[in-house]
């Protein structure tokens, strides 16, 4: 069971204490999702769980697997990939090239092309399932935003990682496109993938989720499914301002 | 594998195609048709800011990095090879390749300590390399000469003025030709791809799990490795080092112009930097003597560069030729769920067709 876990997370900047020694336990192999207020820590949760921001105390587990303050590329070879709040691509090359970039395995070969025929056919194959195939040509800077946000999928799933962190990834979608992400991480997770899921949008987390951890001010306040977190008090009180 | 558009021959490739065979052909004949060996010297000269501009660019050029410390790098072949020679008692291109071995090994903690900052900060740890190796090459006069400067003997002492010119041509030209090959597979290599990454969004590739700070010491000692080599060459060509010519920081300035002048993501836009800037500034030396004229004509083309072609001259052609081809370019309108599903159909039904 690769599951991830955090004991006693604590993450301050300055005097504002973020993470405050938070454990939570995402449960593997289903659609985990991270919600609550802007400022609840969530991105920072993020953040420290990928090795981006280096926690001031605390451990994060992968696996069984102390990951805490391995550096990013470590922990994603380790088999967490993520998106990022605000979409993050690589502008001025093509779409092809921004998910063959994730291609693994790195290495100094400079006799070991970019472009392998099978890296290409694995890459195309992702573009064709996010819809986005007819764009590899494109510089991504080109991209509309809800485009870049697909391209962003493709890259960390050709990474192959086991879990996928994303972060807000119906920020700034249209409702189709949200109904293509939706359907796609329920069927990424019933091919084995499990994901967490930062997400503001009621409807998405409620519809895709097995399993939703409620933040507030650094700490879980609840968890369970939805049917639970949807009628919890201190979740309508500390979230939805009820 | 390329597409079917990618492999084709398109107009913008022919004559980069054109215009580097006739580089070539020019560059190979130039000792047999320069007027005299003074143009001859300056064709070395361009020559040789080519090979340091190229290789300071395997650094800036895919990572992003910018350098202004490479003329330190350069100014070390150039001081390690002439004290090989001159105390090691060592044969020139033997000290060569040592003293170019030994920029490189430096370069490692050099590029551990520096690469560990970005943006302004990596510039300015560049910029303190440069002035700590002056200050260290001025004040050691025992062993290097100080101010008095290091007299490098000639590898070839019974060849005349423009026969050595001419040789040291073709040595430059051939490691010039060496530092592009060396790009180019970087260029299209899965590492090189990763560089590029890291020069887009050094944390982005960071989380996809490219090794980034490896990635940029490798390619940070390959360009030390090659700048030493400039730098040894220009030594045993030139004969004479002084500190304060060999740790310049106009040195280093002049590599990134010129690299920014022809464009930083173009296998030989280093080259065409250096042929423009390289021949602009031998022209003001010779017009105007030793006045400041020729920085204030380079601070002037810095400026130009940057208001009117930030991607340089290759690109700003390029996309001039590109103006003037059919367009291959895709839509990048949204598609709708139905149109997506019925684009799948068509794909589906190409792919029944092609396999019968």
């Amino acid at each position: 069971m690769r599951s991830l876990e955090t004991v006693e997370l604590t993450k301050a900047f300055g005097g504002n204490v973020v993470l405050d020694k938070t454990s939570v336990s995402f449960r593997h192999g289903k659609v985990n999702a991270l919600i609550g207020p802007n400022g609840s820590g969530k991105t920072t949760f993020f953040n420290c769980v990928t090795g981006m921001i280096r926690p001031d105390s605390g451990r994060v587990t992968y696996g069984g697997t102390d990951i805490t303050r391995r550096t990013p590329h470590v922990i994603a070879r380790a088999g967490l990939g993520r998106t990022f709040q605000l979409c993050r691509v690589f502008p001025r090359m093509t779409v092809l090239d921004n998910v063959l970039a994730a291609t693994r395995p790195h290495g100094v070969n400079l006799f070991r092309g970019a472009r392998g025929r099978a890296e290409v056919d694995r890459a195309r194959d992702w573009l064709t399932r996010l819809g986005i195939e007819h764009l590899a040509g494109a510089e991504a800077r080109n991209l509309s935003w809800g485009q870049q946000k697909l391209l962003e999928l493709a890259g960390v799933l050709m990474s192959e990682p086991e879990t996928v962190l994303l972060d807000e990834p119906a920020g700034g979608v249209n409702p189709a496109l949200l109904d293509r992400i939706g359907g796609l991480v329920r069927d990424l997770n019933a091919e084995g993938r499990t994901f967490v899921i930062v997400e503001h949008n009621m409807d998405l987390v409620m519809s895709i989720s097995d399993h939703i951890v409620v933040f507030d001010r650094g700490r879980p306040i609840a968890e369970g499914p939805p049917s639970v977190i949807r009628t919890d008090e201190r979740v309508l009180g500390a979230y939805l301002g009820v | 594998m390329p597409s079917a558009s990618e492999r084709l021959l398109t107009p913008t490739r022919a004559a980069g195609g054109v215009a580097l065979l006739a580089f070539a052909a020019v560059a190979l004949a130039y000792p047999s048709i320069a007027p005299n060996p003074y143009l001859l010297s300056v064709g070395i000269v361009v020559l040789n800011y080519a090979v340091l501009s190229t290789s300071w660019n395997f650094v800036g050029g895919f990572t992003g990095y910018i350098s202004l410390g490479h003329g330190a790098l350069a100014g070390l072949g150039a001081y390690g090879t002439g004290l090989l020679v001159t105390k090691a008692g060592l044969p020139s291109f033997v000290a060569l390749a040592a003293a170019a071995v030994m920029v490189a090994v430096l370069a490692v903690p050099l590029g551990y300590a520096a690469l560990r900052v970005r943006g302004a900060s990596f510039v300015i740890v560049s910029i303190a390399l440069v002035l700590v190796t002056l200050l260290v090459f001025q004040s050691w006069a025992s062993f290097t000469g100080g101010s008095r400067g290091l007299n490098v003997p000639r590898p070839f002492p019974g060849l005349l003025r423009p026969e050595h010119h001419r040789v040291f041509f073709y040595l430059f030209l051939a490691l010039l030709a060496v530092a592009l090959l060396v790009w180019w597979l970087i260029d299209r290599s899965r590492f090189g791809l990763g560089l590029k990454a890291i020069r887009e969004d050094e944390d982005k590739a960071e989380a996809l799990g490219t090794p980034t700070f490896a990635y940029k010491l490798v390619v940070f000692v390959v360009s030390a490795f090659f700048t030493g080599l400039a730098g040894g060459l220009y030594a045993l060509w030139f004969g004479d080092l002084d500190p304060i010519f060999q740790f310049s920081i106009l040195t280093g300035s002049y590599m990134v112009l010129m690299a920014l002048l022809g464009g930083v993501r173009n296998l030989f836009g280093p080259l065409v930097g250096a042929l423009l800037v390289g021949s602009a500034l031998e022209y003001f030396k010779v017009e105007f003597g030793n006045t400041p004229l020729h920085l204030v004509a380079t601070g002037v083309l810095l400026a130009l560069v940057v208001l009117f072609m930030p991607d340089g001259v290759l690109p700003a052609l390029g996309a001039l030729f590109r103006r003037f081809s059919p367009t291959t370019d895709s839509s990048i309108r949204e598609v709708t769920a139905a149109e997506l599903a019925a684009q799948r159909t068509g794909g589906d039904l190409h792919a029944q067709s092609r396999n019968g």
